[in-house]
């Protein structure tokens, strides 16, 4: 039942959804509604399947790609409405001609049925391990019975309400993406901001570097200082923030920069008034769409900041070498290394110390690794739904690939099983975070 | 022959190319970060060996190219039309044309346009009226920023070439094509500016190929023999003279040693032994002036000496002071400024320069032109009865368009009173 109510935002998305497929594509409404239909069952019984042969992290890749790439083709579509808007030339392109045509009407219900299924799906796989099957037949039901209340919903509403392609498109994709928010594993927004952060660190540096600016110790501290904004964290939340909101802000434009009807020929002035309110009040409500669609993006961007899922990130306990510098941490007793849970050490040698944790992988192998990634600051490790996160930039890790070096995974250390116990060489641990520790600190000093 | 040249330039000056380019680039990027981190640095690494690549980058400065070459024909072709010489091929550019089956009186239309601002031209067959300045200039510094730009990025992306050397006071100044006259001095002092903190220059002496002296600073960087020169980092050069207990014979050579700012260590191995000297200077007690050092005339050195992984001892030693302790010798006896340069050879940096100052002049002017005098444009033809009514406005077009809609009703007012007239007799 508990799982069931997780995916009331869900199903809120699917209604709405339909609500704008029927109305986007109103001469075909019982045509949108079978296609929708069959789309999202495709997308429940292709993720269930896609489960059940690739357990891990594999699916959630699948889905979440296909999220990225609705996303992709959104701002391609925005930049063509924005485009288009401006243009002088007033000829019908082969795209509004393709948009008018059933077969589109049907592709496109599928495609969104598909994807709001695949994420439904998800949502159930994370919620719950047993009974999946049972839950996915239930969500097929409610599925039907909201598309078949969103038909009904929409018959009554006003013939005035219209929906443009770009806006129907935009609307889609941040119902998608709302949904998939509140599941981590689902979640684009906090990688797409580390993307942006490593992006946009990577760009001033060779843009410096190309245009021969001079190193920092011949600068002003207060200029530097001003560039070294570029490379914080924060960098990476905006420029997220801007590449996240501009799609559906280029597509309110877009509406707003719609070419006013020619009324030249109109000899009565009050008859040309007319026609000219006529037409910015239909700007106005086709706009509607897309704003709305802002504030879903809103929506999920702040389900991403603060998600609802709550962490394991236990405090860690100190641990100490022998004489001959190891450090042995029994597998067994008071805690089991072998639940499957992230578990926390801290070892200090003189003024220095490190950072690391033991974890089971799905595998059945052990893996000890610093607190920390070799790309950001070592703000550390939380374990949630699968995976592990880094809180500095909010980067998923798939269990599966901890223990494995690269990008922003933990820092992998060498480590030894005997018997019951995991033996770690100290004085590795030590050089092994301080090495880290100091390379992400220059990085996010922005040294070049 | 001339079609295919026709469908080529409108396919080339399409303005769909340069969001098509970039969205093509982005996606690449996207791709490429599923593999790697270094992504950008991948990107053109990729775009440097590829042909394709390099083409398809290509296509924006040709397309800004084009771009320019029909904007300034449709500009023309506008301006014709509005002085009554041609109006072939342009009336599709107008916002609004409408035609009047009614000759129009051009005295009253020319007094009513005067009222609202617009100055006039006319003759027999033709009135045009006019306010505002046009777009146009701004259009072509913006789309000449952007082909310097890209063609800028597209040069520095294939072509550029770096090569690292050290500039040492006393040693001839290095390029990559051979060596260029005597470094004289390096300086480093304070800067007035409001960029830069520090002036570093480097001087050097007249060459017998018979290059005069010349001076190298920060920025703008220099150019020398087709390079830039690119001063990066600060270091000292020293002759190093070692000797330890198992290596009577001792050993010596000139080093390059990259320690600036204090703090910053560089490693010296010595060759054939397990020695191994970590030199940096060590931090001034003023922490405000980190660089003072390098001017002065004596430089003190910290180092840590180490046998393999072990660290034997660490000291501090003066230039020309030779530091003695269980056995072993250490002399730094003489000690040179050095600049660690970069030689660029990449003409696309002078393109990227222009695009800057283009940019910001189209910006400078854009504003007050579109924010205040926006261009707006009508022209009205007469023949054989009837009246063809053009609009066109590059900004307060609702406004504008009223005015015209008045101007067309003051037409079509004609039409009613000579069908009025007709009525009567």
């Amino acid at each position: 039942m508990a799982t069931l109510l997780k995916l009331i935002p869900h199903l809120f998305a699917w209604f709405g959804i339909v609500l704008i497929m029927l109305r986007g594509f109103s001469g075909r409404r019982s045509s949108v509604m079978l296609a929708g239909m069959i789309g999202f069952v495709i997308g429940v019984t292709g993720t269930f399947i896609l489960f059940r042969s690739y357990p891990g992290s594999v699916t959630f890749g699948v889905v979440k790609s296909v999220l990225g790439m609705s996303f992709i083709l959104l701002w391609g579509c925005s930049v063509v409405a924005i485009y288009r808007s401006t243009d002088r030339a007033k000829v019908m392109s082969w795209g509004k001609r393709l948009i008018k045509t059933p077969s589109t009407a049907i592709i496109a219900s599928c495609l969104a049925g598909v994807g709001a299924g695949a994420v439904c799906t998800c949502r159930l796989s994370a919620a719950t391990t047993d009974g999946v099957a049972m839950a996915s037949v239930l969500l097929l039901l409610a599925a039907g019975a909201v598309a078949y209340i969103a038909l009904a919903f929409e018959k009554r509403m006003p013939e005035a309400f219209k929906v443009s392609p770009a806006g129907m498109l935009a609307i889609v994709t941040a119902l998608l993406l709302f949904s998939a928010s509140s599941i981590l594993r689902l979640d684009l927004f906090s990688p797409l901001s580390m993307k942006v952060m490593k992006g946009v660190h990577d760009f001033v540096h060779q843009f410096m570097e190309s245009i021969l600016i001079p190193d920092h110790l011949f600068v002003r501290s207060y200029i530097w200082k001003t560039i070294g904004l570029l490379f914080s964290k924060e960098v990476g939340f905006w420029g997220g923030m801007v590449i996240w909101f501009t799609p559906a802000i280029l597509i309110v434009l877009a509406i707003q920069f719609e070419r006013l009807p020619a009324v030249a020929h109109i000899r009565q002035g009050a008859q040309r008034r007319r026609v000219l309110v006529d037409a910015i009040r239909a700007r106005r409500y086709r706009a509607l769409i897309p704003v709305f669609a802002l504030l879903l993006l809103a929506a999920a961007t702040y389900q991403s900041c603060f998600p609802s899922v709550e962490y394991w990130d236990p405090k860690p306990l100190p641990v100490t070498a022998g004489s001959s510098g190891e450090i042995i941490i029994p597998k067994k007793g008071e805690i089991n290394l072998e639940d499957g849970k992230l578990h926390k050490y801290i070892f200090r040698q003189g003024v220095k110390e490190a950072r690391f944790f033991v974890l089971m992988t799905p595998a059945g192998e052990l893996t000890v690794d610093l607190d920390a990634c070799a790309i950001c600051k070592p703000d550390g490790y939380g374990q949630a739904e699968g995976s592990v996160i880094c809180y500095y930039c909010k980067t998923l890790i798939p269990l599966e690939t901890v223990g494995k070096p690269g990008g922003c995974n933990p820092v992998p250390i060498p480590f030894t099983e005997n018997g019951d116990s995991v033996v770690v060489d100290g004085l590795t641990l030590i050089n092994s975070w301080s090495a880290t520790v100091q390379a992400t600190a220059r990085v996010k000093e922005g040294g070049k | 022959m001339k079609r295919l040249f026709r469908t080529l330039f409108a396919a080339g000056s399409s303005r769909a190319v340069p969001p098509l380019v970039i969205g093509f680039f982005f996606i690449l990027y996207i791709v490429v970060a599923f593999f790697t981190d270094e992504t950008l640095i991948t990107l053109i690494a990729f775009t440097r060996r590829s042909l394709i690549l390099g083409a398809i980058l290509a296509l924006i400065p040709l397309n800004s190219a084009f771009r320019m070459i029909r904007e300034t024909i449709t500009f023309l072709g506008m301006r014709g039309a509005l002085s009554g010489k041609t109006d072939k091929g342009v009336m599709g550019m107008f916002d609004e044309v409408v035609e009047l089956s009614v000759p129009a009186t051009t005295p009253e239309l020319v007094n009513r346009l005067a009222a609202a601002g617009y100055k006039t031209r006319r003759s027999d067959n033709y009135l045009a009226a006019w306010r505002g300045i046009s777009n146009f200039p701004v259009r072509l510094l913006f789309l000449a920023g952007t082909f310097c730009l890209f063609t800028g990025i597209l040069i520095t992306t294939t072509s550029r070439s770096s090569f690292r050397q050290m500039v040492v006071e006393g040693e001839p100044f290095p390029t990559p094509n051979g060596n260029g006259g005597m470094v004289e001095r390096i300086t480093l002092e304070d800067s007035q500016g409001y960029v830069l903190r520090r002036n570093l220059t480097m001087e050097v002496a007249t060459t017998g190929s018979g290059s005069g002296k010349r001076k190298f600073g920060l920025y703008p960087p220099s150019r020398y023999s087709g390079t830039f020169v690119y001063p990066r980092y600060l270091g000292l050069a020293g002759q190093l003279r070692f000797t330890a207990p198992d290596m009577p014979a001792g050993y010596e050579k000139l080093c390059y040693l990259n320690i600036y700012p204090p703090g910053k260590e560089e490693n010296v191995v010595i060759p054939g032994s397990p020695y191994r000297i970590i030199f940096s200077v060590p931090e001034p007690e003023n922490l405000s002036e980190r660089y003072s050092s390098y001017m002065s005339d004596k430089i003190s050195f910290r180092f840590k000496l180490l046998m393999g992984k072990d660290q034997l001892f660490t000291g501090t030693m003066t230039e020309g002071v030779e530091f003695v302790r269980d056995g072993f010798h250490l002399a730094l006896p003489d000690v040179r400024r050095l600049v660690v340069t970069d030689f660029i050879k990449d003409d696309g940096v002078l393109f990227i320069w222009w695009a800057a100052l283009l940019f910001a002049a189209a910006a400078v002017l854009w504003l007050p032109i579109r924010g205040i005098f926006p261009r707006r444009e009508m022209l009205f033809r007469f023949g054989q009865g009837v009246t063809t009514a053009c609009s066109f406005a590059e900004g307060e077009a609702r406004k504008h368009a009223g005015v015209f809609h008045e101007m067309l009703d003051l037409v079509d007012l004609k039409r009613d009173e000579r069908r009025g007239m007709r009525e009567e007799s």
